[in-house]
């Protein structure tokens, strides 16, 4: 025997596995083709022809990649969401409202923190527009005449500053009428298009706390200049008020609120909740949860939403502060922070406001569907107001913690985070320039803040309709003044004009709820079915012909090959044990004949009915060089017609 | 090798169709055969009558070497390589077993109720699939978003000074009208009263009181107007008189009295009338306006806290509107973005309301118009737009709001107009209103002969003007009401655009300016816009309009059934009905396809024998026999081709008769002739595995050569 037949015998003894239906990988393929199910395969083989051979080898390749092509277009399509719109009729739950006045405190009330304000906003309003003294204006400063005699606060600060378009960076500070230089970069360059006479522009200087870097804010508009310039300085001193005095200097809900009615049935104040907004004072919010009960309306229409009259005092308005007359509602979720500035809807005097409502409600799938929070745990920004998590209160958030970080204090319209102050440049001598650069890299979205925080994934979205109609008419205005005078009369001390009361309509149109739900559009089961449709329609695959795939190509072929690689191995062993043995150097020649490998492997799978002899009688017999030939011809001259055979078809 | 080739002629079948296992089952097709197909029994039949005499030499190249492309010799070979090969269920046990007839009969019975399901099924797919589904998606997004322009118009036509003079005839016969018919006495009207006959005549379409019916009496006119009177509003007016002007064709044959129940609407349809005409006379190019017009009409701007400058905003004139200025157009520089939302954040204008040069007749609103739209489009004033009380801060809150239809088949709208045909004589994007005002204009054109004023012009066509159009108010009017009831087309031609962008508006309104704050604000007004304080609050406006939200919706279309999930499903039923695949399709058409092949050969092989063979010796047929199989491969090798075709055709001399050479040649292991054996196995092909089951060993050669011969 052959040291080689020896080897393969061990391999044969040691090996627990039987291995790979075929000694080679080319005949694998063969027996893998003929038997398999998967179609295409078979024909390969047993195709004549080349051609034929090669194009049913590109039919069964391009089955193969259609299959892995539509496959991965239906995994990449996975994600994919289907929208369902549901309109259902229904008891609904009232929003929560809240009203809040455009002027946040009463002047009289705040009228001794602003004095010197004031005083100093009409002194620059005479030396640059030259205004009259007033008879009223003139009773107003010996009002504050206690005051006269000191120092402007304010505008020796921050001064409002004429700046003339002619002479660049020549500009004239109105209180002490000296030119000074102006160093920096001119911020907002407002054009003169809005003038028709002066050439000179009004604005405000910022500087840094070396004052080495300043920017200086122009505006195209006196009204603007002074009102923007107004809100600074008011800031500062509303910052260092404590909340309760402010509150008690702002309207209470028994003012407000002459009268209220709900779904038919009368309320009072105590239906209303305070919420203390910065820049609008008092808020009162009416079905904010208080106590755990949402109300509803049972009916839509007007009659049946809330009705208020609101009392709104023009003659307690801040001059500078706010310059229309009004109130303004905001239409929110129980858990929502109604943010007055932005969704707020100004509602006029002497009108009466219908504010039709059309519910909505939006429900996302949150990952890996959409980019959308859930609660906004997931957003690394912390939210700092007392409400759910909104894409609004994220921004917010976001800016006012920037503010904290980068000025070292908080910005007064938005609530505290902890551990923080409200700016004032008592404390904070330069915070005006920071937060004006910080908001500047803010809307040009430098801070991040847009990236970072995601929208809610699911909301309810009140859609209103307004309509106004002038009330109280002019016949009705005869009794309804003097009605209402007497019932605030405990409050209010004098007769009330029509120009003092808003009316206040907010109702469901109808009771009909808009749901707008997102939902998978592929489940797990679909994406299967579909895998095995197209596995079925290209080449009637299923997952067995896949694991058989698995097998022939992974782990039999690795076996074929990891056993050549044994058998090579120790084949080098048998010839460096070689010097020792003589018979060595015939043992490669044999080996290398491929003939040999087959003979040994053949009678394990095959019936060896042919093959014992050939195996007894021929073997050992002959020498080595000889043994190939005469194996080739005699023993196995049935076998390679066989091969004959096989290349026929 | 002639021995060889004589040695296989023999068998009638030729061997190497592999999967035979049984003799038997050969038997039984010699001797009766199986009903597959008509076809192949035929075939069968001519197989027999052809092949019979001839020698099936064809087997020589086959056992040398594979040829490029090799053909199956008879239709039975062919039907029993196919049988089986096949990987179509089902229709392999119909065609292919022949053990009983019930057996058959039952596998047809299956074999068609699954092939009628599994079409039923491919039609139900094939159906939803061309109707083409959508499916909606709604998704909600958050960037920083443009904001759209806004246009802001006077209320106000400013009056030419070219055209003063007309304006002014045309006012004073208006009075005059007035106190004709309503005995109005205007404080003008007093001062030129005298000329009140003269003046009458001077303009066409005069303003009449009518009768409703109108007097029998009446002339031609009269009555040919009873058939064609507007009835706009039913029976409102005042006892039986309707108000209305007269409109005629071209040679006054068809007229008709456009009238109105309310002497309001006839007196300001009829000034207007007379306008648009004053207004086309007007030359091209629009008299410089003075530059302080932006700031007589707008006292501040800003935007997102800060202030407007000239390249903001542009400024056109509107013949209705007055002085427009659209800010953040798309000729701005850089556009305007949102990053915030909230009134502090949006465009906030400070507006002139006052109404000092107002032509009385024409507009009868006081304020602002305002109208948000998006960059690329037209402002159509008539169209969207929200007036402005004066003296009330107005804050008009958006929503953005995107629709993304899908275009082709799956529903019908138009990428970018291109591909409707109605030119687009606007000088900006497509959207539907674009459209329909051009088809509009271009109906307009083509029947009155000019172009309506308030629509742009194409080029050489003037507008109209009844001095020299002078019945276009005729043509016009009957224009209109073919258009409104859609008889030009204009709405079916004009299809919506795939995508669309709206901004929902809601306001809310204030007053403004409060009486506190009044009165600096109105100083600083009259000292810096020269505003006139004796106004008050009536002469100014004010407007924020800002975004809600930074949250736009998309609503956008997406095709239900993709073509991934139709093959899918195809896919599906294909194995669950039929267990077949796409290749087994490419497996039927290969059957095809060979017997094809097979019947051209037979005949051609028909054609030889009778046109060759005959003259020639056994030899000769012989060589002729062994042709097809060889000029086969020759279509694709065409080395083969000039053997095989020479020899017959050009020199059938015997220097040349012996092909088997020639055959060897062709693969790569050139034997030397002799046993086949030997030649195989000089040439390793294919491992010496063989199964059994396809391959039959050769010990079962002599076995099937006895069956063979028994036939």
């Amino acid at each position: 025997m052959a040291p080689g037949e020896k080897i393969k015998a061990k391999i044969k003894k040691n090996l627990p596995v039987t291995g790979p239906q075929a000694p080679t990988i080319k005949e694998l393929m063969r027996w893998y083709c003929l038997n398999t199910n998967t179609h295409g395969c078979r024909r390969i083989v047993v195709s004549r022809g080349r051609l034929r051979r090669l194009l049913w080898i590109g039919f069964t390749l391009t089955a193969v990649a259609l299959i892995l092509w539509q496959c991965a277009l239906l995994v990449f399509s996975f994600y994919t969401v289907s929208v369902s719109i549901k309109v259902r009729f229904q008891k609904l739950d009232f929003p929560a409202v809240t009203i809040c006045n455009i002027n946040p405190y009463k002047y009289s009330a705040v009228r001794h923190l602003l004095a010197d304000l004031e005083q100093e906003t009409r002194e620059a309003l005479k030396s640059l527009y030259g205004f009259p003294e007033s008879r009223k204006r003139r009773e107003a400063e010996s009002w504050s005449s206690d005051l006269e005699g000191a120092q402007p606060r304010f505008s020796h600060r921050i001064p409002l500053l004429l700046f003339d378009q002619d002479e660049k960076g020549k500009v004239r500070d109105f209180f002490t009428g000296r030119k000074r230089k102006v160093s920096g970069s001119i911020i907002h360059k407002a054009s003169n298009v809005m003038h028709i006479e002066s050439k000179q522009v009004v604005g405000f200087q910022l500087c840094s706390n070396d004052t080495s870097d300043c920017a200086t804010y122009t505006f195209s508009s006196g009204i603007n200049a002074i009102q923007e310039w107004y809100k600074l300085h008011y800031m500062n001193i509303m910052a260092q008020v404590p909340l309760e005095k402010k509150i008690n200097m702002s309207y209470s809900a028994e003012e407000l609120l002459v009268t209220c009615f709900f779904d038919g049935v009368s309320c009072d104040a105590r239906n209303f909740t305070l919420f203390h907004h910065p820049m609008h004072g008092n808020c009162y919010t009416f079905n904010n949860k208080e106590n755990e009960t949402i109300l509803s309306t049972s009916m839509g229409g007007s009659e049946y939403g809330l009705q208020v009259i609101l009392y709104i005092n023009e003659e307690e308005y801040n001059p500078f502060l706010v310059s229309s007359t009004g109130a303004k509602v905001i239409i929110h979720r129980q858990d929502e922070y109604p943010f007055v500035e932005d969704v707020g809807t100004e509602i006029e005097t002497a009108m009466v406001t219908s504010i039709g409502m059309h519910l909505t409600e939006s429900f996302k799938l949150s990952e890996p569907y959409s980019q959308c929070t859930e609660d906004g745990s997931d957003v690394p920004i912390r939210n700092i107001y007392n409400a759910a998590y909104s894409l609004q209160i994220c921004l917010h958030s976001c800016f006012q913690t920037k503010m904290v970080e980068k000025c070292g204090c908080a910005q007064y319209s938005q609530p505290l985070p902890p551990e923080a102050n409200y700016c004032n440049y008592q404390q904070h001598p330069n915070w005006m320039y920071c937060y004006y650069q910080l908001h500047r890299a803010f809307v040009q979205e430098e801070l991040g803040c847009q990236s970072v925080c995601k929208e809610a994934c699911s909301f309810k979205e009140w859609t209103l309709t307004t309509s106004l109609a002038q009330w109280p008419s002019m016949v009705s205005e005869k009794w309804l003044l003097p009605v209402l005078t007497w019932d605030q009369g405990r409050q209010i001390n004098k007769k009330l004009n029509k120009t003092d009361l808003a009316k206040l309509l907010i109702f469901y149109k109808d009771l009909n709820q808009r749901s707008i739900m997102e939902s998978p559009a592929n489940s797990i089961e679909m994406l299967l079915s579909n895998f095995g449709g197209q596995l079925g329609l290209w080449m009637s695959c299923s997952v067995v012909c896949v694991i058989e795939i698995i097998e022939v190509f992974f782990i039999d072929f690795f076996s074929i090959i990891a056993r050549r690689q044994w058998q090579k191995a120790k084949e080098w062993w048998a010839r460096k044990q070689a010097p020792r043995c003589p018979e060595a150097p015939r043992s490669p020649q044999g080996q290398d004949n491929p003939a040999l490998d087959i003979d040994d492997d053949l009678p394990t799978f095959n019936s060896a009915l042919h093959l014992p002899p050939a195996l007894g009688t021929q073997v050992p017999g002959t020498p080595p060089p000889k043994y190939n030939t005469l194996r080739l011809e005699r023993a196995f001259s049935n076998q390679l017609t066989d091969t004959q055979m096989l290349d026929e078809l | 090798m002639k021995g060889d080739k004589l040695e296989e002629q023999d068998p009638k079948a030729p061997q190497p169709t592999p999967g035979l296992r049984k003799g038997d089952k050969l038997k039984e097709q010699d001797s009766s055969p199986p009903q597959p197909t008509p076809r192949p029994r035929k075939g069968d039949k001519h197989e027999e009558q052809r092949l019979g005499p001839e020698p099936a030499a064809p087997q020589q190249p086959t056992a040398e070497e594979e040829a490029l492309i090799e053909f199956h010799r008879s239709y039975r070979e062919l039907f029993e390589f196919f049988c089986n090969n096949t990987t179509i269920h089902g229709a392999i046990r119909l065609v292919c077993s022949q053990h009983n007839r019930m057996k058959t009969a039952f596998w047809a019975v299956l074999w068609l109720c699954t092939f009628c399901v599994m079409y039923w099924q491919f039609g139900l797919l094939f159906g939803e699939y061309f109707s083409y589904p959508v499916s909606l998606n709604i998704n909600l997004n958050s960037d920083k978003l443009v904001f759209p322009a806004v246009t802001i118009c006077t209320l106000n036509p400013y009056r030419y000074a070219e055209i003063k003079e007309e304006l002014e005839e045309l006012d004073r016969i208006a009075e005059q009208t007035l106190y004709d018919l309503y005995k109005y006495n205007s404080t003008a009207l007093e001062a030129r009263s005298r000329g009140r006959r003269d003046l009458r005549g001077t303009l066409p379409h005069p303003l009449r009181r009518l009768r409703v019916p109108p007097p029998p009496d009446g002339a031609r006119r009269a009555r040919g107007a009873a058939s064609g009177v507007q009835d706009h509003n039913p029976q409102v007016d005042r006892k039986d008189w309707k108000i209305g002007f007269q409109l005629c064709n071209q040679n006054k044959s068809d007229c008709f009295y456009q009238t109105y129940s309310s002497g309001v609407d006839a007196v300001r349809e009829w000034y207007h009338f007379h306008y648009i005409n004053i207004l086309s006379r007007l030359p091209e190019t629009l008299p410089s306006l003075e530059e302080d017009t932006l700031g007589n009409f707008i006292f501040a701007c800003r935007f997102n806290q800060v202030s407007c400058n000239q390249a903001n905003y542009s400024h056109f004139h509107h013949p209705m509107y007055g002085n427009c200025y659209t800010f953040n157009g798309k000729n701005n520089s850089n556009l305007w973005m949102s990053s915030m939302p909230g009134i502090n954040n949006g465009l906030s204008l400070m507006l002139r309301t006052e109404q000092n040069d107002f032509i009385p007749l024409l507009s009868t609103v006081t304020g602002a118009r305002v109208m948000v739209h998006g960059q690329d489009e037209p402002a159509f004033m008539d169209d969207g737009g929200f007036n402005l009380r004066p003296g009330v801060e107005t804050s008009i809150s958006m929503r953005k709001e995107t629709l993304d239809r899908l275009g082709g088949d799956y529903g019908d709208c138009t990428k970018n107009g291109s591909d409707v045909p109605v030119k687009n004589l606007f000088p900006s994007k497509y959207t539907q209103q674009v459209c329909i005002h051009s088809c509009f204009q271009e109906s307009m054109i083509k029947v009155c002969g000019c172009a309506y004023i308030f629509y742009p012009r194409p080029q050489n066509v003037e507008y109209c003007d009844y001095k020299k159009h002078s019945s276009w108010g005729y043509c016009y009017y009957k224009l209109q009401a073919d258009f409104s009831s859609d008889h030009l087309g204009c709405f079916t031609k004009c299809r919506k655009p795939c995508s669309v962008t709206s901004y929902q508006l809601s306001a809310g309104y204030s007053r403004w300016p409060s009486v506190t704050s009044q009165e600096w604000v109105f100083q600083m007004l009259s000292r810096q816009n020269n505003y006139t304080i004796n106004n008050k609050r009536n002469g100014v406006a004010k407007v924020n309009i800002f975004f809600k939200e930074l949250n736009y919706k998309t609503n956008s279309e997406s095709p239900s059934v993709t073509m991934v999930t139709l093959l899918s499903n195809l896919g599906s039923q294909w194995s669950l009905w039929f267990g077949s695949s796409v290749l087994s399709v490419v497996e039927m058409a290969e059957l095809i396809f060979d017997l094809l092949v097979i019947t051209f050969l037979m005949l051609l092989r028909r054609f030889r024998s009778r046109y060759w063979s005959p003259g020639r010796g056994g030899r000769g047929a012989q060589e002729v026999a062994s042709t097809p199989a060889s000029s086969l491969p020759s279509h694709f090798c065409p080395h083969p081709t000039s053997l095989s075709l020479s020899q017959p055709g050009l020199a059938p001399s015997p220097a040349l008769t012996a092909p088997p050479p020639a055959y060897a040649t062709l693969g790569p292991c050139p034997s030397p002739g002799g046993i086949t054996g030997a030649s195989s196995s000089a040439c390793p092909l294919g491992g010496a595995l063989r199964e059994e089951r396809f391959l039959p060993p050769r010990q079962m050669l002599p076995w099937w050569e006895g069956l063979a011969l028994e036939d």
